[in-house]
């Protein structure tokens, strides 16, 4: 396929995604098309075509739309290699005008790694970010902010900051965020609380109706005292503390080894 | 090797005194000669001697250095290269243009390209400065390494003067000339030359570039199990990549290549302080830890390293901090480290009392130092560390507190916010204490008794486990003399053959014994 080619299926896959209501499916199938054509024209070994910036900068267009749709057919697998290949355009092409979508996407793909837990990836991730941007540009400060209420345990401004979030693709990373913050808080009020009302529990868990409580808490095998009107977590004092023999002897077999050593 | 020139080459003691801080106990024999008065003696001649006796020292000592790497190529012992390359440091220092000429000029024929080359690399004034007495006497290079040490040399000068674009142009032909030579004695001299290859390509920017050579260098270095590139290599491409905040590919660097275990103290320091980095930034504190404290502790403590040293101690300060430890008091009175580390122990007292306004002024007044360090993202992850303290501290003073009043005490948001952050301290164990949501307070536990559980003895482990590995480590670095080596076995087999004789005799006199048993 020649570049003229790709370049008017690049047009239509941008024009199809960035209209009021896009067909979803007919932007796979250009996706689809133009990763071929890509390939063919090898925008993965480019180590000959360096200059080409033009190339170069369609490819990752391409790439930059993959990455949205993937948000938005909630295809994660699919968004993280997007994500994978738009690296290389975003960290060894320097030369390549910038793109207005490149902090977004990598503001969306901190969020992914956060939504799937895998913190030491969000900040290996974090440190590639160049400085300047880190402080000031709202779609990365956004996941930032989110990392740190998640840490210090402030659920209520991870619940908060659905509201203002840079655009609408993150909203699809917080609902999966949401989910995973209600476990998180349900484990830590069994170990906080002997006991908690029903309707309080609610309140701290962000659910509204009656019926979504009683099902978590069936999930999680909560005690409820319908006539209270209480949850009753089980104590963790009745636990028996065990000797740790195996550990012991694994121990001490390993310094007799070393001392006869010595010795 | 005479001694005598050696010996009075030494005038420029108080340079010495740096590479010898780092000299191993194998060079002892040679370097405990030298007692202080000597030194100082020779340092007020070094004022009376004119330029041209300087100069001819300088020469003398490259020569001298000449004949070591001869001899280490022709022993196959590393070590004589080794003790040439430790000098270079003090060298350096009194490294001239016209004394490199001379030595150019004493080293090759007149025809010969290296000669050309490097002379041209001096620039056109020192060509004045050869005397026909050099050219009259040139030795004929003996082996490759001698070329290399002059090609070496030079790069140095050029570096120490800033001439970066010759620097660049000299240390390719000089990468490509070791690449052809495969020589196991070149080892150590090709570990410098990629050393000075990538710094010159780092101070013009350049680092990109030279990623694809060096990362083939290595994997070359590695098949042939030389210890010295494949160390000095690995660490220029774990800088390369953290000179461009690569950190997933540089963890991907180090968990598929092996740290050779002969590495020098040096680079075994850089090393762990890159290892350290890099899992800090994967929230493995202990490991990263760890690997800090090695690298405080392996990296030679004089002033030439106050760089390294204060790099790392940093680091080693905001580890420590993040897992939940305060660093000593007396880390930061060092004369060396007080003032780089001063941002740090303002970060350090703000986490150690809890507070987290002190905190987020701290970090809004340092923001350009911490940048600068990269250790920015590090430190806002400290801001939760705070607030733990901060409950930690509360939770120990109240036995009883209302969630309120913790809210204001940490100036945080709102109660709901405080309820949600005590519960996850709680879960965390970071406190022992439970929540009364009706009533909106919380109550902590008594303290338990540490010594009813098993932490002691996990402590014990840990000690024991060190003082082990200390042992082992020491064992494995003994190092013993390679002639005695060869005595001793000469000695084993002498005994050998006494023992055989001893055998045979007896087994004659059991024999004898046989014949003559009526006797008994």
């Amino acid at each position: 396929m020649a570049i003229s080619e790709v370049k008017s299926l690049v047009q239509a896959l941008s024009k199809e995604y960035n209209s009021p209501n896009p067909d979803l499916a007919k932007c796979g199938q250009y996706l689809s098309k133009l990763k071929i054509a890509l390939i063919e024209l090898q925008y993965l070994t480019h180590e000959d075509r360096h200059n080409n910036i033009e190339e170069l900068t369609l490819a990752r267009d391409v790439l930059e739309i993959g990455a949205q749709w993937s948000v938005r057919t909630k295809d994660i697998p699919s968004f993280e290699r997007y994500m994978a290949q738009l690296q290389t355009y975003y960290n060894d092409h320097r030369d390549l005008p910038p793109s207005p979508l490149e902090y977004n996407l990598i503001g969306l793909n901190l969020l992914c790694l956060l939504s799937q837990n895998r913190i030491s990836d969000f900040h290996t991730a974090l440190e590639m970010i160049d400085p300047e941007q880190l402080h000031n540009n709202p779609a990365i400060q956004h996941p930032i902010k989110l990392e740190q209420s998640l840490m210090e345990g402030s659920y209520n401004r991870v619940w908060s900051s659905r509201s203002d979030v840079p655009s609408k693709e993150y909203l699809f990373f917080i609902d999966i965020l949401m989910d995973t913050i209600r476990n998180e808080i349900a484990s830590c009020s069994e170990k906080a609380y002997t006991s908690l009302p029903l309707k309080d529990a609610g309140t701290l868990l962000f659910f509204t109706n009656m019926e979504d409580i009683l099902n978590f808490a069936q999930e999680r095998n909560w005690k409820v005292n319908p006539a209270e009107q209480k949850a009753y977590f089980h104590s963790d004092a009745d636990e028996k503390i065990s000797i740790p023999a195996d550990q012991i002897i694994k121990q001490t077999m390993f310094y007799a080894r070393d001392m006869d050593r010595i010795v | 090797m005479s001694e005598a020139p050696r010996r009075s080459t030494r005038l420029n003691k108080n340079q010495e005194e740096d590479s010898k801080g780092k000299a191993k106990a194998v060079d002892q024999d040679v370097e405990m000669e030298e007692t202080p008065d000597a030194a100082a003696a020779a340092g007020s001649k070094s004022t009376v001697l004119g330029e041209k006796e300087l100069e001819a020292l300088v020469i003398a000592d490259i020569k001298q250095h000449f004949a070591l790497f001869t001899k280490s190529a022709k022993t196959h012992e590393a070590r004589f290269a080794i003790r040439a390359l430790r000098s270079v440091s003090s060298l350096r220092k009194r490294l001239t243009a016209q004394a490199l000429a001379r030595t150019i000029a004493s080293s090759y024929g007149k025809d010969d390209e290296a000669r050309k080359r490097l002379l041209g690399y001096l620039g056109p004034d020192v060509l004045s400065s050869i005397t026909p007495a050099d050219e009259v006497a040139v030795t004929k290079l003996e082996t490759p390494e001698v070329d290399v040490y002059l090609h070496l040399l030079v790069m140095i000068y050029l570096l120490d003067q800033g001439q970066l674009e010759k620097g660049i142009e000299l240390s390719n032909i000089t990468v490509h000339m070791v690449q052809e030579l495969n020589r196991r004695s070149l080892d150590q001299l090709a570990a410098k030359v990629y050393f000075y290859y990538s710094r010159f390509y780092e101070l013009t920017g350049r680092l990109e570039e030279i990623r694809p050579t060096l990362l083939n260098a290595q994997r070359t270095a590695t098949l042939r199990r030389d210890d010295d590139t494949q160390s000095t290599l690995i660490n220029l491409l774990l800088r390369n990549y953290f000179h461009y905040n690569l950190y997933d590919q540089a963890d991907k660097l180090v968990s598929k290549t092996a740290f050779p275990e002969n590495a020098t103290n040096n680079q075994l320091a850089r090393y762990m302080y890159y290892l350290g980095r890099i899992k800090a930034i994967q929230l493995e504190y202990t490991e990263s830890h760890q690997c800090l404290l090695q690298a405080v502790r392996k990296a030679p403590q004089n002033n030439v390293t106050a760089g390294f040293q204060q790099e790392a101690n940093k680091l080693l300060i905001i580890v420590q901090l993040l897992m939940g430890e305060i660093p000593e008091r007396s880390l930061f009175r060092q004369p060396m480290l007080r003032k780089p580390l001063a941002p740090y122990f303002q970060i350090t007292q703000a986490v150690r009392i809890g507070d987290l306004n002190k905190f987020q002024e701290t970090l809004a007044t340092h923001s350009a130092t911490f940048n600068a360090d990269k250790n920015y993202t590090l430190i806002l992850r400290l801001r939760h560390n705070v607030i733990k303290t901060g409950i930690r501290m509360i939770s120990l003073s109240y036995s009883r507190i209302s969630l309120r009043d913790v809210c204001l005490k940490l100036h945080l948001d709102s109660e709901e916010d405080a309820e949600y952050i005590v519960a996850k301290a709680i879960r965390d164990g970071v406190i022992d204490a439970t929540i009364d949501h009706e009533k909106g307070f919380m109550r902590s536990k008594e303290n338990v008794d540490i010594y009813s559980t098993n932490e002691p003895q996990h402590a014990f482990h840990q000690r024991i486990g060190f003082c082990l590995k200390l042992h082992n480590d020491s064992v494995k670095a003994m190092r013993f003399p390679l002639k005695t080596v060869n005595q001793d076995a000469a000695e084993v087999e002498a005994a050998r053959d006494q023992e055989r004789n001893l055998v045979q005799e007896i087994a004659e006199a059991d024999e004898d014994m046989d014949e003559d048993h009526g006797e008994l």
